[in-house]
């Protein structure tokens, strides 16, 4: 999860994915939102009297652009749907390239553009919704059928940028943000389709990988994420059915952190103090919980003796997988180079006709897709890029790792 | 303090009015100690809130007094209290200093950046921890200048300073957290010292620091009288600008000096490793008696406020509050700590707008 700061703090809150629950992709690169949200106060309170006038200017400016932009993108500069093959341009939208995950994701779509022999053209939005919508609404200008692959910044951009693409006769799919309400056949053929991942089904699988290494008897504490959170939701939910079925596993404790290693590490000195030696196993809702509670795990000398698992495959929770010493057994990878590479082939293929969106069920065009259980024996797969070969039944089928229809 | 005493009464010839007229049975110049640590830390509301919260934390579980929470609290009271001491000069003056988060964000990738580490070759060792700090009095003296000499509210500069250091840390931070590999470095803010966490030995460094510096020195002694009644200040020719400059970089060395300690205990340095510091040290801040209005308080005081919300937050999991709950328990538990604390003063200090 991208979610990570402390959800108490409410007058420097300005994360509303947090606040809504909402999908969040599993970039570090959440960062980079604080800054939309920061920037415009401060432009206003900064400087007084003269900004004023000039926020004053800037609002009327930006309004006049607002409406031409508008008015541009209902202009009749429509391409015919469903052009030529040789014509489509193939485009990414991702958060930033300096975060591992969706660098990986933009390597996953050149993949597909070397199958196809074409260039992608990488959109970064530096988390700037606006700019994501601008960004999108800019590739009318090229009059190409293009077909987009994107990670929304929340819930509420996916609306405006569906409707954009659909204005210029694109073809779009949408990865991990959209209003629960708003499905892919409410607005037309040109938003191809939308892909989550559910926490539920693969936490329970999860969960299990930590019973096993724990001989499948002994006490564990649970980290949760912010506790209305979808994904946090879904990953607990996903534990408790997995304590179900092992009766030798007791949950001492479970605890919100908040997505966040700061505060996992000092709720984690807590339980310690409370539960001692019987806490035989770490479960954490998110890597960076994980991380943290490793670290009050040291600080205790319980390192490498109590076995570990978190969500999310950060870079550096598959460092801890590979090198085994501290016993961090499993993290979960929804492989983001099958979400760069397959989603745009899935994209591509409608906007060429080879799919014809009106065929798909609802359950293609609103779906969770597999995740993968990273451990010990196959984490190089994660840390390194698949070949075109490797990846090319999923860009050949982008449906192959349909998990589950999300309604 | 002794020519208060009688034998100054017998001699009023020498000409200078008599300032001790009248009797004084209970001789108010020479405090005993218990007195005076009733002046450091603020008696009443919040010192008998934090023992009753103790008390009941150690009957109502068996792990609350035992030798391995009470190091556990001392670690997680370390780096609330470092930044909560920072905000308490600023909180004196009526201003506010909203760049914790940020400004914690940049001196730990500063600090871990130019330590040992896995992204590249430098390892300054000391010289690392102390570009660390200095990161944050930095930010301090931006905070300081921005707010004082462009008459910025200060809210508004730190909000924004608070970005930028946001910002700086996200470029330095370049899509992973960098690891503090210089083991040295790390172990003087990980782990124990005997029973004594070692992060906990910083904290009581950087207190008594602060409480010499709120007693002895200008910036400490005009703080009050700044936030007190400033007009009244500048008339009397303080340079009042110089020392709400100061003040803010005294604030902006303990958020500094806070990312240094998180890193060290994380490990690595992270743009969000300040994440939920702000609002939990300036709840520290007020909750232990320093008024938001400015003139009242001190980093004594702050202390027993940091030390109620982290015996609050480590005693509500001990005691298995539901956590879905416990959020609004300690919220709970604060407004009335605040409104006991404020109750004696309800008339003289207005109501915060």
């Amino acid at each position: 999860m991208a979610a990570k700061f402390g959800s108490e703090s409410i007058l420097v809150q300005r994360r509303p994915d947090y606040l809504t629950g909402e999908m969040r992709s599993p970039a570090p690169a959440g960062h980079n939102e604080v800054k939309e949200h920061w920037v415009p106060m401060n432009a206003h309170g900064s400087f007084p009297r003269w900004t004023k006038r000039a926020a004053g200017i800037a609002t009327i400016m930006a309004v006049a652009i607002g409406l031409s932009a508008c008015s541009s993108a209902a202009d009749d500069n429509k391409p015919a749907a469903g052009g030529e093959k040789g014509d489509v341009l193939l485009v990414q939208g991702i958060r930033s390239l300096s975060n591992s995950y969706h660098a990986n994701w933009a390597a996953g779509g050149d993949l597909f553009g070397e199958s196809v022999d074409k260039k992608v053209i990488v959109l970064s939005d530096e988390a700037d919704s606006q700019k994501q919508l601008s960004l999108v609404k800019g590739l009318a200008a090229k009059g190409q059928v293009y077909a987009l692959n994107i990670d929304p910044n929340t819930s509420s951009d996916t609306e405006a940028i569906v409707r954009a693409v659909t204005e210029a006769g694109g073809y779009v799919v949408t990865q991990w943000n959209k209003p629960d309400d708003l499905n892919p056949w409410d607005i037309g053929d040109h938003w191809v389709a939308h892909i989550a991942f559910d926490g539920t089904g693969i936490g329970k699988d999860v969960s299990q990988t930590l019973f096993d290494s724990m001989g499948g008897e002994g006490g564990i504490i649970a980290l949760q994420g912010i506790l209305d959170n979808k994904p946090a939701k879904q990953r607990f939910a996903g534990l408790q059915e997995a304590l179900k079925a092992n009766p030798g596993i007791t949950l001492l404790d479970d605890q919100t952190a908040n997505w966040s290693r700061t505060e996992a590490l000092s709720v984690t000195q807590t339980l310690l103090a409370k539960h001692g030696d019987k806490v035989k196993g770490v479960w954490a809702a998110n890597d960076e919980m994980a991380l943290g509670a490793l670290e009050a795990l040291k600080a205790a000398g319980m390192a490498g003796k109590v076995p570990i698992i978190g969500f999310d495959a950060v870079p550096q929770a598959l460092d801890e997988i590979k090198s085994g010493t501290n016993k961090y057994v499993a993290t979960v990878s929804t492989d983001p180079w099958w979400q760069g590479g397959a989603a745009l082939s899935l994209a591509y293929k409608a906007a060429t006709g080879e799919i014809d969106v009106s065929k798909l069920s609802h359950d293609q065009r609103a779906f969770y897709a597999e995740q993968s259980i990273v451990t010990k024996d196959n984490v190089e797969k994660f840390t390194q890029a698949p070949t075109l070969e490797a990846l090319k039944p999923d860009l050949d089928d982008p449906f192959k790792r349909f998990s589950a229809p999300i309604n | 303090m002794s020519q208060s005493g009688p034998q100054v009464a017998d001699a009023p010839a020498t000409g200078t009015p008599s300032r001790t007229s009248g009797p004084t049975p209970p001789d108010p110049t020479t405090p005993g100690t218990l007195a005076r640590v009733r002046g450091l830390i603020g008696g009443g509301g919040p010192a008998v809130a934090l023992v009753v919260l103790i008390a009941f934390f150690s009957i109502a579980t068996p792990n609350f007094f035992s030798v391995s929470n009470a190091s556990s609290l001392l670690s997680q009271l370390s780096i609330l209290l470092v930044i909560s001491i920072g905000l308490t000069f600023v909180i004196l003056l009526g201003s506010l200093d909203l760049s914790v988060e940020g400004v914690m964000a940049s001196s730990s990738l500063v600090f871990v950046l130019l330590a040992s580490n896995d992204r590249n070759d430098l390892s300054l060792g000391f010289i690392a921890l102390i570009a660390g700090v200095l990161t944050g009095s930095l930010f301090g003296l931006l905070n300081g200048v921005l707010h004082v000499y462009l008459r910025v509210p200060s809210f508004m500069v730190t909000l924004g300073t608070g970005a930028i250091g946001v910002g700086l840390a996200t470029v330095l931070f370049g899509g992973r957290a960098p690891r503090l590999m210089d083991d040295g470095l790390r172990g003087l803010g990980f782990g124990n010292f005997g029973i004594f966490p070692k992060l906990a030995l910083i904290a009581i460094l950087v207190l008594v620091v602060a409480l010499l510096v709120q007693k002895f020195t200008r910036v400490g002694r005009y703080g009050y009288a700044i936030g007190g009644d400033e007009p009244v200040v500048r008339l009397s020719g303080v340079n009042v600008e110089r020392y709400k400059v100061l003040s803010f970089v005294l604030a902006g060395t303990g958020s500094g000096i806070a990312g240094v300690m998180a890193a060290m205990q994380l490990g690595v340095g992270d743009v969000s490793i300040g994440a939920g510091f702000q609002f939990t040290a300036i709840t520290a801040v007020v909750l232990g008696g320093t008024a938001l209005v400015g003139g009242i308080g001190g980093v004594g005081k702050t202390l027993v406020g940091a030390a109620i919300i982290t015996v609050l937050a480590n005693g509500l999991i001990l005691l298995g509050v539901n956590p879905y709950v416990q959020i609004s328990v300690q919220g709970l538990v604060i407004v009335v700590a605040v409104v006991a604390t404020g109750w004696s003063l309800r008339k003289r200090v207005r109501a915060i707008k």
